[in-house]
């Protein structure tokens, strides 16, 4: 189901008070022309997931945090920022969790340089 | 068999004869035949608990050095003493390198007051019973002391545990002690012996006595009871920075204390030295030591750690009413 | 009261692998977590974009190393569902019976890692570890390797079960079931065990689902989710199976939820193994050229023996265009903050072994 990233909120906010009480993940795709955020919710009584995708513009990158919805957020969010660059507005904590990259870009986006020899970077 | 008997008298006599120079003489050859007594059995103990474990978990433990590997623990010490010496740079070096040596000494010093037949005793002291029990409440105190001089926030931990644990155990321990005391009416060790000639005082309270193991399961620091240095969340405890040759002195130390709770244990409620006289009274009191150090390993083999609130609110809930209910049922029954 | 900060790991005892956590301690109680990932971050997601489908197999095996087969099984699903493949009927079944044995054995193992880390001395740790071997033992007979095993094909497997398979695991599944209660008289009836599982690191059901915490914890808080069960897949449908759960939410419902699936396995193999038809179950060829994409998107979640394990793949023809690893260890390991808070330092340790992750697997 697509979704704008302005509606993001107020649809999360009704799919919660419709039963879905769990988070199942928060993934992104880089499609180079747009970067599309995929949020996994999921009502666990009735066994459905639903998967909401925002298109964002890879000029314009952020979203704000649905930390008040779902806790589960805090990590995938995290990921998030640090391996697409997409700014997470609204959150206190902003610490890069898997690894530090020294401002190298983002290593899922499909520009990152991961194929060059070390010394080039530097 | 009749030779140890002369060996023992000629000791006896060595030791208290008038002249202090023949006296310092047989003094410092008791102390050498003690030492080599418990080194012995602290050997022993260190390769039959690494054996007995292995045999718990179907493994095959030690094999390579020595007949069943006896001389692993041998090559292990050789391994460890010969490596390097290092202090961290937060430890304070004299205490942290002292700390492990006085323990060893006070391990040492508690093992010669003890008198291991009738005749065969360093010195006869009065309330020798009561002198030993105060100064094996030293230990927890130079850990803590080891503890902090080591600098380590681990180490921190270790030493606040180590008090706790203090707290929890001393006071039941005391009062089993002060019930053989009601017993026998004597602080005497060699007074508490004889009088168990009647009937070792396990059967007259048994009570007391898993009361006074499960507390020195605690003084030894056994598990359930190795708090100070639970490896899955303390790394090491006070040993955390500590270097290896001081770690083999630790592991030393470590099974001497067991000879040590052995022995205690055996004096207070398996009678001693007291035994059918095949074996020398000396033979007999190792003995029933050595069953107790399999006892000990047994625990260690089974049980889970305890956690250190749960350690005090055993150590006051159960085993203080416990132990001062047996107080009283001794004090009613033989006073 | 000054809180004391100490930092535990990457190298530690009881970390299982590399994780840090900087822990503010009043005295003896964890006032906080700070959970420190990424030591073990190979970018496993990005490698996989730039190998040919097949070639990937042996990269996700690495993911969990206590249960690699449900990783790999799970990678080749999602391809198998991108592409269009349907799955042999018999290799169904033998996926069943292989997932099931993975999983008892990575039980067995974090039973072993609990008990370690519970301060036992190991005894439990070798004894799971024993039984465990044989469980390996007879994975290395159906797959040909002990530890990572790389036996999935798109349609079916590498190779059929070997002959004896079924007499062979029989055997070793009696013989489990006769340990599995020794296990409990040896666990269960130990006073200090049950003093620090019952009652410690409660995770109540409405935290469970907020913090989005998934498999045994998940259903040892109360929420009875088992991918299995409630969308099933090969034929765990037509098995018979419960899935298990329990309400207290505590270490002890975690501990207990992981030892009844093992007995729930045990029961699945036997059924699998005794009700699989004859026929086919080997898979395409490695080098097989692949046809287009049927869809672009595939979700895929499996109930992997550390809870649910699910990718997205946008799929290219030839090589993913986009892979995006669910891994369960790694949102059962974000709510170590918030069950930790308050308890014992003794205790933080029970609860990192009873939430079970592999860093492998959280860092990817």
């Amino acid at each position: 189901m697509k979704v704008d990233r302005e509606n993001l909120h107020s649809k999360i906010e009704e799919m919660k008070k419709g039963g879905y009480d769990y988070l199942v993940k928060i993934t992104a795709v880089d499609y180079v022309k747009s970067v599309q955020l995929i949020y996994i919710l999921r009502n666990t009584s009735a066994s459905k997931d639903e998967v909401l995708e925002v298109d964002l513009d890879p000029s314009d990158l952020y979203v704000h945090t649905i930390m008040n919805y779902y806790k589960a957020a805090d990590w995938y969010e995290r990921e998030l920022a640090e391996m697409f660059g997409v700014e997470i507005k609204g959150r206190k904590a902003k610490r890069l969790i898997l690894a530090k990259w020294d401002g190298r870009g983002y290593p899922l986006r499909k520009n990152f340089a991961w194929n060059e020899p070390y010394e080039k970077r530097e | 068999m009749t030779g140890m008997v002369d060996i023992y008298t000629i000791m006896q006599n060595g030791l208290n004869s008038g002249n202090i120079l023949v006296s310092l003489v047989f003094l410092v050859i008791y102390v050498i035949f003690v030492l080599v007594i418990m080194s012995v059995f602290a050997y022993l103990f260190g390769w039959i608990e690494r054996k007995l474990i292995a045999k718990a978990h179907y493994r095959h433990g030690p094999t390579y050095l020595g007949k069943f590997g006896i001389l692993q623990n041998l090559a292990d010490l050789i391994k460890l003493i010969a490596k390097e010496k290092v202090a961290p740079k937060t430890a304070y070096p004299v205490l942290f390198s002292l700390a492990p040596q006085l323990l060893v000494a006070l391990t040492v010093f508690l093992v010669l007051l003890l008198p291991y037949s009738p005749s065969l005793q360093a010195a006869n002291i009065g309330p020798g019973l009561l002198v030993v029990f105060v100064l094996l409440g030293f230990t927890p105190i130079i850990l803590f002391i080891a503890a902090f001089a080591s600098g380590n926030k681990y180490a921190d931990i270790s030493a606040q545990r180590s008090v706790l644990l203090l707290l929890s155990y001393e006071i039941p321990m005391m009062l089993v002690i002060a019930s053989t005391v009601l017993i026998t009416n004597s602080y005497n060790i060699q007074a508490l012996i004889s009088m168990q000639e009647r009937g070792w005082l396990l059967f007259l309270m048994p009570v007391g006595f898993v009361i006074f193991f499960i507390a020195l399961l605690a003084e030894l620091e056994r598990p359930p009871f190795d708090l100070n240095e639970a490896d899955s969340e303390l790394i090491a405890g006070w040993l955390t920075d500590i270097s290896a040759p001081y770690y083999a002195l630790y592991l030393f130390l470590d099974y001497s204390k067991v000879f040590l709770g052995g022995l205690l244990l055996s004096m207070l409620f398996l009678g001693g030295w007291l035994g059918p006289s095949f074996l020398p009274p000396i033979a007999w009191l190792i003995g029933k030591a050595f069953i107790v150090a399999l006892a000990v390993i047994m625990v260690r083999i089974t049980m889970f750690r305890m956690r250190i609130d749960r350690i005090l609110r055993f150590g006051w809930i159960w085993l203080i009413p416990l132990s001062l209910i047996n107080l009283v049922i001794t004090y009613i029954l033989f006073v | 009261m000054a809180l004391t900060r100490i930092n535990i790991g990457p190298v530690h005892p009881s970390t299982h692998g590399v994780l840090r956590l900087v822990v503010d301690l009043d005295g003896d109680t964890v006032v906080d977590v700070d959970t420190r990932i990424g030591f073990l971050h190979r970018g496993v997601e990005k490698l996989v974009e730039n190998r040919k489908y097949m070639q990937c197999p042996p990269y996700m095996e690495k993911l969990d190393y206590a249960a690699p087969l449900s990783v790999d099984e799970l990678f080749v699903a999602t391809v198998e569902k991108a592409l269009g493949i349907e799955v042999k009927e018999r290799a169904q079944y033998i996926r069943v019976v292989l997932l099931e044995l993975q999983r008892i054995a990575s039980h067995l193992l974090w039973l072993g890692t609990t008990c370690n880390d519970l301060g036992q001395l190991t005894t439990g740790f070798m004894w799971a570890f024993m039984d465990r071997d044989l469980v390996l033992r007879l994975l290395e007979e159906a797959t040909g390797s002990r530890m990572f095993y790389v036996n999935m094909r798109l349609g079916g497997l590498v190779r059929d079960l070997p002959a004896g398979f079924e007499e062979h695991a029989n055997e070793l599944l009696d013989y489990l079931e006769k340990r599995l209660p020794r296990y409990e008289r040896f666990i269960e009836k130990n006073p200090v065990f049950i003093e620090r599982m019952r009652g410690v690191g409660i995770l109540s059901k409405e935290d469970a689902l907020d913090l989005g915490v998934t498999g045994q914890i998940l259903r040892a808080s109360g929420v009875d989710y088992d991918v299995r069960k409630d969308n099933p897949y090969y034929v765990y449908n037509k098995l018979h199976f419960s899935s298990k759960h329990a309400v207290s939410g505590d270490n002890f419902a975690r501990y207990k939820v992981r030892m009844l699936e093992i007995g729930e396995s045990i029961r699945l193999v036997r059924e699998a193994l005794r009700t699989m038809p004859e026929g086919d179950a080997l898979g395409m060829p490695v080098k097989l050229v692949m046809p287009n994409a049927k869809n672009r998107i595939a979700i895929v979640s499996r109930e992997a023996p550390r809870g649910e394990e699910l990718m997205y793949l946008v799929a290219d023809p030839q090589s993913a265009y986009r892979l995006s690893i669910r891994a369960p260890t790694f949102i059962n390991l974000a709510a170590l903050r918030h069950i930790a808070r308050g308890c014992r330092i003794a205790d933080l340790f029970a609860i990192t072994s009873t939430l079970d992750f592999i860093m492998a697997d959280v860092d990817r």
